[in-house]
């Protein structure tokens, strides 16, 4: 019951009508919101006839022809196995080093910390490009250019302080007498983070780490400037489908390519929403 | 990455009692104990964030040698001055400011007035909040080429649709204005849910008594929202503007998919600009010199508008 409802009173008509008229109208614009994915997802089992007819068709026979084609023709597989490689990596380097500094951060008085969480949040005002290009730069340099861990790293550079922020605020709500306690019964500070901090904080760090690899998957910038060949990831292949202006729009490669893309981070998303909701909300609204 | 030494140095680390002070030893092995925890942060963020930094802000101040691929000699204000020059910069950073201008202010207002819809007290209420992380986790390119094709002049839905209500056809990625308003639509389309989130947190953290003095007093529901909801739900919608606004000023994904930057150089935002120039003419000196620029304007707005939220708590 949102606070807004209750200033009406709850059993009269008129109150009753308006809580209707919400509901309908919240509805209305779930479906809208919905429809584009939905659209995407139905294109993607069109035969390339069904695709390009006036009026849009709902009703056809569906196919996997354009998943079939567009499997063997690309890399995609490739490019789906790297993708996973990068964000799983990347996921599992940044909730492990963001979420020992976020609990630095809450925890531990350290002299100059305060001063450097600052900067990190102040880092979420860098615009990537001020910083893909020197990578390339360096990775041409040091010939990591088109590896893993070369975009693993970059990623690691806005997930570890998406985490530590995250990890910060969820950590400064965990009552002190947990670590203080088990520390007095004789666990050393690893101790104490490691059999009592992280075992009750698992639900927060598991949706951190699936958004964080979320982030990962999407990513864009960074995997265009630094993988060519050998590591890119599925986002480059969609955005070399859509700009594909030559070959005109190959709309079942891209709505196949998506569907592909969206669906697993899609399942992720809905299996952790209750975390990921709180999660979110926190991480805004605090750090 | 801890090392061998730190594990046990950690493991040989005293029991800490904050009321004694530790033995002079002791101290220094609890020192260590405790940035052992900041440390692997410390180190990957200075050499992955700050080191690159510098080295965009040394290559702005050199000439860019192609063949060593490397800053060359120093040049002083050279690149800037070109750069300022450069009227398809000021063109690109108005793009993106148009942009920013529409987006920012429709998706907040947008974000909070769905949140208080779906808030209502029913069934469905748990599902359609989850239903809008959806769209939040659509990855941005893939949102960009999604509605590339429902916004095709030609056989796209959206144009069937208006037809339908004899609007239209209307060329959304051929006319200037037109494929501005498609990416403000995609982007607001991606972003919207994830105001949606938070909005609804903010919304259920509302106290309630106040509602209810203020229904006791006959506030109608106008007054209330204007003169109860809003004051209380100044923090979080301006906390809101600026999280959105750093996100905002990264846009590159959407626009790569959807119009390249077209038609002409419309809706070339300057995350694509500089991109297309760092890695299509190969310009570094001179992306570096906008790449500065942009974040020294970025930091600056973020710190008025940090400043101005700040304000407005105080207003309110």
């Amino acid at each position: 019951m949102t606070a807004l409802a209750v200033s009406r009173p709850r059993r009269s008509s008129r109150g009753a009508l308006a809580t209707r008229l919400r509901i309908v109208a919240g509805v209305a614009v779930s479906v809208i919101f919905l429809f584009p994915i939905y659209w995407m997802i139905l294109t993607s089992f069109k035969d390339q006839v069904d695709i390009f007819t006036t009026p849009p068709k709902f009703l056809f026979t569906p196919t996997l022809a354009a998943y079939a084609e567009y499997m063997q023709r690309a890399d995609i597989v490739k490019r789906l196995i790297n993708t996973v490689i990068v964000a799983t990596g990347a996921g599992l380097l940044s909730i492990v080093v963001g979420t020992m500094a976020g609990y630095a951060l809450a925890r531990i008085r350290l002299r100059g910390a305060a001063t450097f969480g600052l900067l990190i949040l102040l880092s979420r005002g860098v615009p990537p490009i001020a910083l893909a290009v020197p990578m390339f730069l360096v990775a041409r340099k040091l010939g990591v250019i088109d590896k893993h861990i070369t975009l693993i790293l970059a990623y690691s550079t806005f997930l570890i302080p998406y985490v530590m922020w995250l990890m910060r605020s969820f950590f400064m709500a965990l009552p002190r007498e947990l670590e203080e306690s088990a520390m007095i019964d004789g666990c050393s500070r690893y101790g104490a983070f490691f059999k009592i901090i992280v075992p009750i904080s698992l639900p927060g760090l598991l949706s951190t780490l699936i958004f964080s690899m979320i982030l990962a998957w999407e990513e864009l910038l960074f995997a265009l400037v630094l993988t060519s060949r050998h590591a890119s990831t599925i986002p480059v292949a969609i955005a070399g489908i859509a700009g594909d202006t030559v070959n005109g729009a190959n709309w079942a490669a891209l709505t196949a390519v998506g569907t592909i893309t969206v669906i697993p981070v899609v399942v992720f998303a809905l299996l952790v929403q209750k975390w990921l909701i709180k999660g979110l909300a926190e991480g805004a609204t605090k750090g | 990455m801890m090392t061998e030494t730190d594990k046990t140095a950690a493991r040989r680390a005293p029991v800490k009692n904050p009321k004694r002070p530790a033995p002079r030893r002791g101290r220094t092995t609890d020192l260590m104990v405790r940035w052992s925890f900041m440390f692997p942060a410390v180190l990957l963020l200075v050499t992955l964030l700050a080191y690159p930094i510098f080295y965009t802000i040394d290559i702005s101040f050199s000439r860019f040698d192609i063949a060593t691929f490397g800053a060359a000699e120093f040049v002083g204000w050279d690149n800037y001055r070109e750069v300022i020059g450069d009227y398809r910069f000021w063109e690109s950073l108005k793009v993106t400011m148009i942009y920013l201008a529409f987006a920012l202010p429709l998706q907040v207002v947008l974000g909070f007035g769905i949140a208080y819809l779906i808030n209502v007290e029913w069934a469905g209420r748990g599902v359609i909040r989850a239903l809008f992380i959806i769209p939040m986790v659509v990855a941005p390119v893939v949102a960009g080429g999604m509605w590339r094709m429902i916004l095709d002049p030609l056989w796209g839905i959206m144009n069937y649709w208006l037809g339908l209500i004899g609007v239209g056809p209307m060329d959304w990625f051929g006319d200037p204005g037109l494929a501005m308003a498609s990416i403000i639509i995609i982007d607001t389309w991606r972003w919207t849910p994830f105001i949606v989130l938070i909005a609804t947190a903010a919304l259920l953290a509302l106290p309630k008594d106040v509602f209810e003095a203020a229904r006791i007093d006959g506030a109608n529901w106008w007054s209330t929202l204007w003169s109860v909801a809003v004051p209380l739900l100044v923090p979080v919608i301006a906390a809101t503007f600026v999280i959105r606004w750093l996100g905002a000023v990264k846009m590159f994904d959407i626009v790569l998919a959807a119009t390249y930057g077209g038609p002409g150089k419309a809706t070339n935002v300057i995350n694509l600009f500089i991109y297309e120039e760092a890695f299509r003419s190969l310009r570094f000196a001179e992306s570096a010199a906008m790449a500065v620029i942009v974040l020294v304007l970025t930091m600056v707005l973020t710190g008025l508008f940090l400043r101005a939220s700040r304000k407005l708590e105080e207003l309110f």
